[in-house]
């Protein structure tokens, strides 16, 4: 579906399956962007890498690496060198997230100001510039 | 613009999905939010409500079985299968049809 959608000013966020799954039966091109969101874990960074080169290989957009839930500089690290051909942005660790999952709510409803919320924005913003959107 | 969100499962890639659209619809845009995951909780972390999310899987069953009969358009889809969520985000939740199996 995601490949005939009309092209719009809409913003499409299409939150995909669990795994890599969905992205290699998506027709090629079907996206501008795909963001591909790790933890700081070796099976995490895994899934990852394997995203990355379905998602290369069928031309699925610009793609933008998501280091979320990360502690510590090493963590930062550790994910920055398993994708460094790639931009990588950082979310921090936020228990207001982990809070808003405990009562099914949205983390912005939680603390709209919280570092992962704002961490977030800050991807949107970056997204936004960078498609011209 | 079309952003596909993929991760490991418990990445967080649900949180980062809502949170990101939610952002996206403050900052003046239309945002739709394409619930594609067979486990689909993007209606929780967008803020639409457990009861609301619920109804919304149930939809998703009617569209499965509404396509045996006539394809659906993504207007369509949005209209009929979709609700509002907080900031102008609408969210609609897809399985079989996004999902197809392998040729």
């Amino acid at each position: 579906m995601l490949s005939s959608v009309p092209e719009s000013d809409t913003v499409i966020v299409a939150d995909l399956e669990a795994g890599i799954g969905t992205l290699t039966r998506l027709p090629e091109g079907s996206v501008d962007t795909t963001l591909v969101i790790v933890e700081p874990t070796p099976r995490s960074i895994d899934v990852g890498q394997r995203a990355v080169l379905v998602a290369s290989e069928r031309q699925q957009g610009r793609i933008t690496v998501v280091a979320n839930k990360v502690a510590d500089g090493d963590d930062e690290a550790r994910v920055r060198a398993a994708f460094n051909d790639h931009d990588v942005v950082i979310v921090p660790v936020d228990p207001v997230v982990t809070a808003a999952d405990r009562k099914g709510a949205s983390p912005m409803d939680v603390d709209p100001e919280a570092p992962a919320v704002n961490a977030i924005a800050g991807l949107a913003s970056l997204l936004a510039e960078t498609t011209g959107t | 613009m079309k952003i596909a969100v993929v991760g490991k499962g418990g990445s967080g890639k649900t949180s980062v999905s809502g949170v990101l659209a939610r952002s996206f619809a403050r900052s003046g845009h239309n945002v739709v939010g394409l619930d594609c995951d067979t486990n689909p909780n993007l209606g929780l972390s967008l803020g639409v409500g457990d009861l609301e999310t619920e109804r919304l899987l149930s939809l998703r069953d009617q569209i499965d079985e509404d396509e045996q009969k006539h394809a659906h358009t993504w207007d369509d889809i949005l209209d009929a299968y979709g609700t509002d969520a907080p900031d102008g985000v609408r969210l609609t939740v897809v399985n079989r049809i996004d999902n197809p199996e392998p040729d």
